[in-house]
């Protein structure tokens, strides 16, 4: 698209609106965007673009991806335009592409890392036409904004542009089979002791086979739809990947990845599946990209998972976890619901589920609470579950619908009360699960936590004193 | 009893398979069949006292309505005889005449209630819904790509109080013949609303059927109402 009268308009307007954030110090706004947007809707179609852009989208763990990739990048020295102070939906990309220009608008940098929320593609993918685009998974998401899988699947088709390098997740036949014509590579964990034959989520959004609807085939269910399967009807099966997490070394926080006829170890900041999945495609986005092996590894190295998205913290011999589960998501909270179970020792939960924005000025939504599995909260090493919030009843009520014994639920309106009602000394952790805008909550019940905890007698003295 | 859910393995969006759950805890003996895509359902060779069938994508109605045109005056004939079937979330779409899609397609569904659906699907609809079921508060949640517009006499399921009923002009939600219940009310709908789950149990002949963790149920559908009067 040419640059016209009103695109230079919309530039000039938002680089002001910048200046004037600049000034009074206001950061990682997506105002400017914004405004070009307003001024020119299809602002981002006449901006130049940087050399090469790399997107990064899918429904969960993109933004644990993207800041990984980035990280790796910028300790190799690479010099990049990205939006992670910003949005990922159009307005926080162009509020970066205008950040990134001359007067003019021409680019600083030639190359561009953005994070893309897979909902906005359509303002997005055809205008900034990535050369590489990562897509981590594909799952149901928030129902008001997402709808079903099938709708962001065929938002995915219709707009990834047919000359992008696509990184997908060969276990994952939603996001593996996005616009098969486009060149490809996969990436796959190689099967793990911890999966089955069976899946044992309420969430499964592929059954039938992508090819002929016949009856899949599951050669392994990992969680949900993400395995391999294959179908017997027409021999359709899960792609082979080209970089394959072959072995997982927990204790040591290291991976092995083959890609071709080579493997490596890399390191592993966090060695939770989904975290694993997270490692693996960020090495091989950065392998796509062009970097070797060995520069990948030794970056990432240097990483951990962002302290906003998991954090432990150890006090008298007990830990106090907090872990984001993000709200309306049930896969998301599915996923951090398993690893709470399978977290060593006794565990105490606290929920804080609610949607912030709901909570305060209208009735959520409660529908996404039965499609996410509470049933891994019902194990035997958790000792006790605090539901927290204006839905308090809602989650109670869920929790009783899978099983949760009454004695362990406790339920309150109160936020900030939950940490009074736990019972810490029965538990070797305490998890705190959170919304992306609660964290500021999150914080304040952990110190309350702390304090509890700090008050016990010292978990090793507790149990010599027991035996 | 029987309860069969039509074609669970697609048509179970939204939460909605937990009105299921939950019926299973208040109907411990009951049974329940779940008829896949390449069964043929039950109810048309034996009695079942409930059938069920869930939301789905706009792509899967399309292979339900392929799947029920050959049973049409089956069903046709159950509902009149009082048979009691519950179709929550955009399955109700496929009792109507057509649904209209946004290029302008007319996809015929099954023309037993004089209604046709419009689908839009750059503009989700999101809202809460409080209406009434025999003089109770009922409340639920909407999130869908259509509206439903009445083409002649139908009776709807809940008079709207505050929110969308059918459509944004349309004074109620959803659809009630017999004993058919269809609404685009989604989630766990039973769960919600007491009142309305008792009558549905009386409807199955499970009157004396007791409902499972009534005081929490009780108390969760009170603080919603209170929190919806107060906040909206």
């Amino acid at each position: 698209m040419k640059r016209n009268l009103r695109f230079y308009f919309a530039l000039f307007f938002a680089k002001g609106t910048a200046l004037v954030l600049k000034l009074i110090r206001r950061k990682g706004t997506s105002m400017p965007g914004s405004w070009a947007i307003i001024l020119c809707p299809d602002f981002l179609g006449r901006m130049p673009r940087p050399k090469t852009v790399i997107g990064i989208t899918g429904t969960n763990g993109k933004t644990t991806v993207a800041n990984m990739v980035e990280d790796v990048l910028s300790d190799r020295g690479y010099d990049f335009v990205c939006n992670r102070s910003g949005t990922n939906v159009n307005t926080g990309v162009a509020s970066a592409l205008i950040a990134n220009s001359t007067f003019f608008g021409k680019p600083k940098k030639d190359l561009a890392i953005f994070e893309l929320d897979e909902r906005s593609s359509p303002k997005i993918l055809p205008y900034l036409k990535p050369d590489l685009l990562l897509c981590t998974n594909l799952f149901r998401d928030s129902f008001k904004r997402n709808a079903h899988i099938e709708f962001i699947v065929d938002i995915l088709n219709g707009y990834i542009p047919d000359s992008t390098r696509l990184v997908l997740n060969a276990d994952d036949l939603l996001c593996a089979g996005l616009k098969p014509e486009n060149p490809r590579a996969y990436f796959s964990i190689d099967q793990m002791s911890s999966d089955g034959t069976e899946c044992h989520n309420i969430v499964r959004d592929i059954t039938s086979c992508p090819e002929c609807g016949g009856k899949l085939s599951w050669d392994f269910v990992r969680y949900h739809h993400i395995g391999r399967a294959h179908c017997p009807a027409c021999g359709f099966h899960s792609p082979e990947a080209q970089y394959r997490a072959s072995a997982i070394d927990g204790e040591n926080h290291r991976m092995t990845v083959c890609s071709g006829d080579k493997s490596r170890e890399f390191p592993l900041p966090n060695q939770t599946t989904i975290n694993v999945y997270n490692s693996l495609s960020a090495i091989a986005l950065l392998s796509e990209f062009g970097l070797a092996p060995e520069e990948i590894a030794a970056s990432m190295d240097k990483l951990s998972i962002s302290a906003t998205r998991y954090s432990e913290e150890e006090v008298n011999g007990r830990k106090v976890i907090l872990h984001l589960a993000k709200g309306q998501n049930p896969i998301a909270c599915s996923r951090a619901f398993e690893n709470i179970r399978d977290y060593p020792g006794k565990k105490a939960v606290i929920l804080f589920l609610d949607d912030y924005f709901d909570a305060a000025h209208s009735v959520e939504n409660t529908a996404w609470l039965f499609d996410t599995d509470f049933e891994f909260l019902r194990d035997e090493s958790i000792v006790q579950v605090i539901a927290a919030g204006a839905r308090h009843w809602d989650v109670a009520l869920r929790l009783l619908l899978a099983e949760l014994p009454k004695e362990k639920l406790s339920h309150l309106r109160e936020n900030q009360a939950a940490a009074g009602e736990l019972h810490a000394e029965q538990a070797d952790a305490v998890f705190i699960l959170y919304d992306v805008y609660t964290i500021a909550l999150a914080n304040h019940v952990k110190e309350q936590v702390k304090e509890i905890l700090a008050g016990l007698p010292e978990k090793g003295e507790e149990t010599a004193h027991e035996n | 009893m029987k309860i069969e859910i039509l074609f669970p393995e697609s048509c179970n969006l939204f939460g909605d398979m937990s009105n299921m759950r939950y019926l299973k805890k208040c109907l411990p003996e009951a049974e329940f069949l779940e008829t896949s895509f390449d069964m043929e359902p039950v109810f048309l060779t034996e009695p079942v006292d409930l059938v069920y069938l869930g939301p789905m994508t706009e792509r899967t109605q399309e292979r339900v309505l392929a799947k029920l045109f050959p049973h049409k005056e089956k069903l046709r004939e159950l509902i009149e005889s009082g048979a009691v079937f519950f179709f929550t979330g955009n399955a109700m779409e496929l009792l109507g005449s057509y649904i209209e899609t946004d290029d302008g397609r007319r996809i015929d569904c099954l023309n037993l209630f004089p209604f046709h659906a419009r689908r839009d699907m750059m503009h989700r609809h999101n809202s809460t819904f409080l209406g009434s079921f025999q003089g109770k508060e009922l409340m639920g949640f909407k999130s869908q790509f259509t509206f439903a517009y009445p083409e002649g006499e139908l009776t709807g399921l809940f008079p709207v109080k505050k929110g969308v009923g059918l459509n944004p002009k349309c004074g109620f939600e959803g659809i009630r013949s017999h004993n058919f219940f269809g609404t685009y009310l989604l989630g766990p709908l039973l769960l919600l609303n007491p009142d309305f789950t008792r009558y549905l149990l009386s409807c199955m002949g499970a009157e004396t059927a007791a409902l499972a963790f009534p005081e929490e149920m009780e108390a969760a559908y009170e603080a919603r109402l209170k929190d919806f009067l107060e906040k909206t």
